[in-house]
This record gives structure tokens, sequence and C-alpha cells, in this order.
């Protein structure tokens, strides 16, 4: 069977199933978020941008942000019938694109380690296990989530070979 | 704070400010590199910002990018992108050097920052002058790769305020022969404040 690729851009999330593969071109700082349930085939990707949601802004895209993301994909992947408890996460991305801060008047602490932490606790919050991720450092990547398998492959213009998660 | 829509006349205002900046920043990359550097007409395009890396060649395409913020009056960022192969002729014609690897050593990273230094500069001195306004660069950085990883570090800053992205690009290139072409885009990216700052300063000027 010969699969379909479909992109997900800048700020959005997509939910597909066996043989799709979801694809994310060119994250930097972004976080790559994939979610699946094996037992059905089924899973979701999330390119995020910013860790938390913050009440009172008015946002028209809230899956944007780590949080509202998550929480999003889980909803989406629980009406089309995964159970909560069969996903795992996998996560891509995160760098810091910038290595040389300093003088720049750019935070030290950059997005892509707050996004990750983000990530981080709030799936330790869910109990929803975080099986591999391929994140930080100072290069992009483009990532490959097949839902035939649930396999994730990372390409980066760097590292030549692909890094499968 | 986000966009707000602007009209044709607004839009007529930032493709001839923006002209006059980039045509001191092409004046300063010709005398560089030794050969008569050519402009499109800008373009101003206010567009969603998932649309940006599509925008700047498609978010895998593997650019060296030189980004540097804009501070002073005006905030916001700028950003040069030079497709792979120029950039490593324009490193190649800096240096005087035909060594392919050098474009990404050191060495060459700092001369394509420089360049951005300079152009950004260059840029920025001519629109302030006009605006009367304070227009400094802060230090460039560099990042050689995709496209999409370039740039999303400047869109996770504009969306904290908004959805939508304000570019206004300006397309140059050389005069050589296509084999040894030169060419790369400068794009401007006021934050949505600043775009008021820039707008009202125009009307001033006037």
């Amino acid at each position: 069977m010969s699969a379909l690729r479909e992109r997900v851009g800048i700020a959005e999330i997509k939910v597909a199933t066996a043989p799709t593969v979801l694809v994310s071109y060119g994250l930097g700082s972004c976080l790559g978020i994939a979610l699946y349930d094996a037992e059905i085939k089924i899973g979701a990707l999330a390119h995020t941008m910013l860790p938390y949601f913050r009440a009172g802004i008015r946002e028209t895209r809230t899956s944007k942000f780590v949080d509202m993301a998550l929480q999003e994909m889980i909803e989406l992947l629980q009406h089309q019938g995964a159970e909560p408890n069969r996903l795992r996460a996998k996560l891509v991305g995160g760098a810091n694109m910038f290595a040389d801060a300093p003088g720049t008047g750019r935070s030290s602490e950059g997005i892509g380690s707050r996004n990750i932490q983000a990530a981080h606790a709030i799936l330790g919050e869910l109990g929803i296990p975080l099986l591999a991720e391929d994140t930080g450092g100072n290069n992009g990547r483009t990532m490959e989530f097949d839902l035939e398998n649930g396999v994730v492959s990372v390409l980066s213009v760097r590292n030549h070979d692909r890094v499968i998660l | 704070m986000s966009f707000t829509p602007l009209n044709e006349e607004n839009l007529d205002l930032l493709r001839e400010v923006s002209n006059i900046g980039m045509g001191h920043a092409a004046t300063a990359l010709s005398q560089m590199i030794g050969e008569t550097v050519l402009l499109r007409v800008p373009k101003v395009t206010l567009a969603d910002i998932a649309d940006v890396p599509t925008l700047l060649g498609g978010a895998e395409t593997v650019v060296a990018g030189i980004t540097l913020q804009l501070l002073g009056d005006v905030r916001g960022n700028m950003l040069l992108v030079f497709p792979e192969e120029s950039a490593r002729r324009l490193v190649g014609r800096l240096l005087g050097s035909e060594d392919d690897g050098i474009a990404l050593s050191e060495i060459g990273i700092s001369t394509l920052k420089e360049v951005g230094n300079i152009l950004a500069s260059a840029y920025l001195t001519a629109l302030g002058g006009v605006l009367h306004r304070v227009m400094i660069p802060s230090i460039p950085q560099f990042a050689f790769d995709m496209a999409g990883a370039v740039v999303d570090y400047v869109l996770i800053e504009l969306s904290e305020s908004g959805d939508t992205a304000l570019l206004v690009e300006t397309e140059f290139h050389g005069f050589g022969d296509l084999a040894e072409k030169i060419n790369g885009h400068f794009f401007l990216l006021p934050d949505p404040a600043s775009l008021e700052v820039i707008l009202a300063a125009v009307e001033e000027a006037k």
C-alpha cells in the first residue's frame, strides 16, 4: 500500500490513520509532537510554537501552544476511537537555532528548550509515556510520522542520516 | 496586538521606503562584490504565519539565513536569505577563494554575518534618515539550515501577539551570468505596533 503524505504546517494539528504519513517540514525552535495508538493505528501530529497558553489573550489558534495542542489532540483522537491510556508520545524539534544569543537581545534560555520542558511536564501530568525524542541542539529537522507502525524518522541538513524514533 | 489591514496607499508607502533603504544596501553590496546589483520591485505581503516558510521558498529548502533584530524606535526583525549556491559564491568572491567548503567555515560564516550587518545598516540608516526615527540593527545571527527552521524563531515572536506577519521583501541579484549569479532576498518584518510607527513617520515626513 502506498502511503499518503500529509503536511502539518505551523500551528496545525492533523489526525490520520494508516497508511498515511504525517510530515512536518523545517522544525527549528518549534516542537513537533506525535501521539500514537498502536492498537488501531491512529495518530496525531502537532507543530507547536509556544509552551503555554496564557489566559486573557485573544487567541484564534490555540493549537500553537504545547499545552492546548496536547489537549486538543487527545480529544480528536478519542473522538475517533483511540484510548487515552494506549497513547504514546514522540517529540522532535525544540532547537536553539542561533547558538550565539548573547548581545542579540534574545533570551539565553531559548524558546526551544521551554517548549521541550513544557511537553515533558504535560505528558507527565497526563500519564502519556514518552517513547523517544530527538530534540534540542541547534539544527533544523523534518519529521515523518508513519501511522502504519508509529515510527518517526527525522531528517536534518547537517546529519545526512535519518534518525529513527 | 495584530496587524490592521493596509490600504493601497499604505502598501505604496511601505514599498517606497523599503526601496530607498534597499537602494543603499544594494550600493553597499555592489561595492563589496565589484559588480552591479539589481533590485526587484519590493513586495509587501500580509501573510498568515503558517504561510511564511512557503514565501521563503519552502520550509525544507536549504538556505543561508542571517537574522537581525530591529532596535530603537521601530522594533521587529530583518532577515537576509541566500540560496545555498549564492551564499557559497558570495563568500568565495569576498574572500577570493575557490574553495567550496569555505562558505560554512568559521571565516565564511563570519563573512556572511558581516554582509548582513553592512546591508542591514545601510538599509536602516537610509530608512531612519527618511523617517526621522532611530533604527539600529542587533548583532547578526546566522544559520545554514532549512528555511522553516531558520525563520521559526521570528514567527514564534510574532505569534505571541497574533497570527499574521507583515513581510516587506526585496529580491536582489548580481549581474553575472547564470552559473555565477548571486541572488538573495531581504525581508523586513516589523512588529505590529511598529508598523503603526513606520506609517505615522511616513505621514510626517511627507
